[in-house]
């Protein structure tokens, strides 16, 4: 990003008590830049979430908004879109009044108000649905009237916490199309909370991966898939198998796993001849079938695992577990457990992992 | 066999109950000698006392109903928000009038608030019609309290709240436009008992000494046959109709945010 951050947050930490639950984070989002939070139950997600709304106070570190410090702002004096994983819709008011109620708020006239309800409207693709209370809407309808009800008054940022979680798988998927082309569409800088990795993925500029309140990666959806930076970003994100090695030879990239050498790694400049490692590999990088350049590990077929397009086995080499995922073959029958195999990879393909 | 003692326990109850009130009835229709009418109903009626403290009570019910509801709601909405570990002693003091007779209530009222004391309430009629007020918002607190906190209960407070404050509410705008609206019944169940109360009530408006309907039943019943039971089958027939309210009013109520399923 080569112009100033839109949202930039800076070295904010929060602490509840004794315990600190988000510890000197940095983010700077782009204008109209859609950015995911990723990371396990309780690091941290909703809490730097929140203090971007106002409903907590960062213990130390700012906020701002296009240049404005809103560190200490009041939330309703934000202008801050929020979407909650429970919908929370106003139950007492229908769908027109519930998506008007933020420019009802700000003094906006009546004609104003309803034509702007009624654009919303046609953005969630509820146009009928005006005159009903939020119980008579389905899970899925009821969070559509909550993002527009969010975009209404022309935030500045929108904020969505695990806004899909709530919902059935297929909706999920739906919504999330639905929200991403919306965000797109409008051009709105958005932060989304999930700890749905497929979610953050799929639909993001950019994700942020945190453990236990500290930012472990901002980066690509490849970036972040493809170079994990930490080892926990490569075990949080996606399948990965993780194989001990001893390197044999830094200069060569050379490591042995079990009595296999493996040369021409992607070895880190800092790993030294006789370092313990980690060789880290994605169950897509595998293959059965030899290309130019590969290295080659035999191992033995614990299972065989048939999802349809893909087959995914299980292996084992020595002590160490391996996953590998094939597709699926019509004109070839799948190797049964037991069966011993050779595996092949390029080698840029794996991630030496030091931590 | 062990439905047949249901059966009995059960019968034994109604009539325990409902053989006094056919007994009050039926002798308050009998008045004129020999047959039933309604002489004792009209004589009350028509009695301008009876009209006075009547009007003077719902009065005074209407406006510690009002009063009731701008303590009740912001303070039972604040201690769900903000002090949710508070709430056990909150319900405590709110149940203190349930354990401390009224009489002793209105005597603390009335050394407090006497002639000679800071606050002379009981100086002018206003100040007094005020103190009685205060002691039935009192009397009715643990009633109305119950209800608002239940009410609060089915919704989502603290998320309502923070959706509300993002779309750049204030506090006013969220108990009058949200909280107030999901509430109404649980106000409305809290009111009618409070209205029932303030009927019915003798102590503090006898020691206050101000027109309300209880001192006047109580007055009716001391010097009446007829009239007194007449005036209670009324006083009965007003109970029940606010329970029908709080029923008619419950089922008419908004229903709970549940999604339908998908
Ligand atoms: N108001 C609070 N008081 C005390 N501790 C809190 C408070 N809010 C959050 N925490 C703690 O802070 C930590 C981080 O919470 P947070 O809600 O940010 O996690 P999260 O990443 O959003 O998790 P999840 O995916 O489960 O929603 C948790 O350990 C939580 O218990
Ligand atoms: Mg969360």
């Amino acid at each position: 990003m080569t112009e100033a951050p839109y949202l930039s947050i800076k070295g904010i930490s929060k602490s509840f008590g004794a315990l600190q639950v988000v510890r000197d984070a940095d983010i700077a989002v782009g204008r109209g830049e859609f950015v995911s939070f990723l990371g396990p139950s309780g690091c941290g997600k909703t809490t730097i979430l929140r203090m971007v709304a106002g409903f907590e106070t960062p213990s130390t570190g700012s906020i701002s908004i296009d240049g404005r410090d809103i560190t200490y702002l009041k939330p309703s004096q934000r202008n801050i879109g929020m979407v909650f994983q429970s919908y929370a819709l106003f139950p007492n008011l229908t769908v027109a009044d519930n998506i008007g109620f933020g420019l009802r708020v700000a003094g906006v006239n009546r004609a104003e108000i309803a034509s702007r309800v009624e654009e919303m409207l046609a953005l969630i693709k509820l146009p009928q649905l005006a005159e009903r209370f939020p119980w008579q809407l389905s899970g899925g309808q009821q969070q559509r009237v909550a993002l527009a009800r969010a975009l209404a008054p022309r935030p500045t940022v929108l904020l969505l916490d695990e806004p899909l979680s709530a919902l059935d798988a297929k909706i999920r998927v739906s919504l999330r199309e639905e929200i991403r082309a919306i965000q797109q569409d409008l051009g709105i800088t958005t932060i989304f909370v999930t700890h749905d990795q497929e979610e953050a993925l799929s639909m993001s500029d950019r994700v942020m991966v945190m453990n236990q309140g500290r930012i472990e990666q901002i980066g690509t959806p490849a970036e972040i898939y493809n170079h994990p930076s930490t080892s926990f970003v490569a075990g949080f994100v996606g399948t990965l198998s993780q194989l001990d090695a001893t390197v044999t030879d830094a200069a060569q990239g050379a490591a042995s796993v079990g009595s296999e050498t493996i040369a021409g790694l992607p070895l880190p400049a800092s790993v030294r001849t006789g370092d313990r490692i980690r060789l880290a590999l994605r169950p897509e990088s595998l293959r059965r079938d030899r290309r130019e350049g590969d290295r080659t590990l035999s191992a033995r077929i614990d299972s065989v695992n048939f999802l349809g397009a893909v087959i995914r086995i299980k292996l084992h080499i020595g002590d160490e577990q391996l996953s590998l995922d094939t597709f699926n073959d019509p004109t070839r029958t799948p190797p049964a457990p037991g069966d011993t195999i050779e595996v092949h990879f390029a080698p840029e393909t794996v991630l030496a992992l030091t931590d | 066999m062990k439905r047949f003692w249901a059966w009995a326990a059960i019968a034994f109850g109604m009539l325990y109950f409902i053989l006094p009130l056919v007994g009050m009835t039926e002798f308050s229709l009998r008045m004129r000698r020999g047959v039933y009418s309604f002489d004792a109903y009209a004589k009350v009626l028509a009695d301008p006392r009876f009209q006075e403290t009547f009007s003077y009570s719902v009065m005074m019910a209407v406006f510690t109903i009002i009063f009731g509801v701008l303590l009740v709601v912001p303070t039972a909405y604040w201690v769900r928000l903000k002090l949710p570990r508070a709430r056990p002693y909150v319900e405590f003091v709110t149940l203190l009038p349930l354990v401390i007779p009224a009489i002793v209530v209105v005597f603390g009222y009335i050394r407090l608030y006497n002639t000679s004391s800071w606050l002379p309430l009981t100086g002018s009629t206003l100040g007094t019609n005020i103190l009685l007020m205060l002691g039935y918002a009192t009397l009715s607190l643990p009633y109305m309290y119950r209800a608002v906190d239940t009410g609060l209960r089915t919704i989502d407070v603290t998320t309502l709240t923070e959706a509300a404050q993002s779309l750049g509410a204030g506090w006013a705008t969220i108990l009058g436009r949200l909280i107030l609206p999901n509430v109404l019944v649980a106000v409305l169940s809290g009111a009618f008992v409070t209205l029932a109360i303030v009927m019915g009530e003798f102590t503090m408006a006898a020691l206050l000494n101000r027109p309300a309907f209880g001192p006047y039943m109580q007055l009716l019943g001391a010097n009446r046959a007829y009239e007194p039971a007449a005036l209670a089958v009324i006083a009965f027939g007003i109970t029940w109709a606010c329970m029908g309210l709080i029923q008619l009013v419950a089922r008419l109520a908004p229903k709970p945010a549940t999604p339908v399923k998908d």
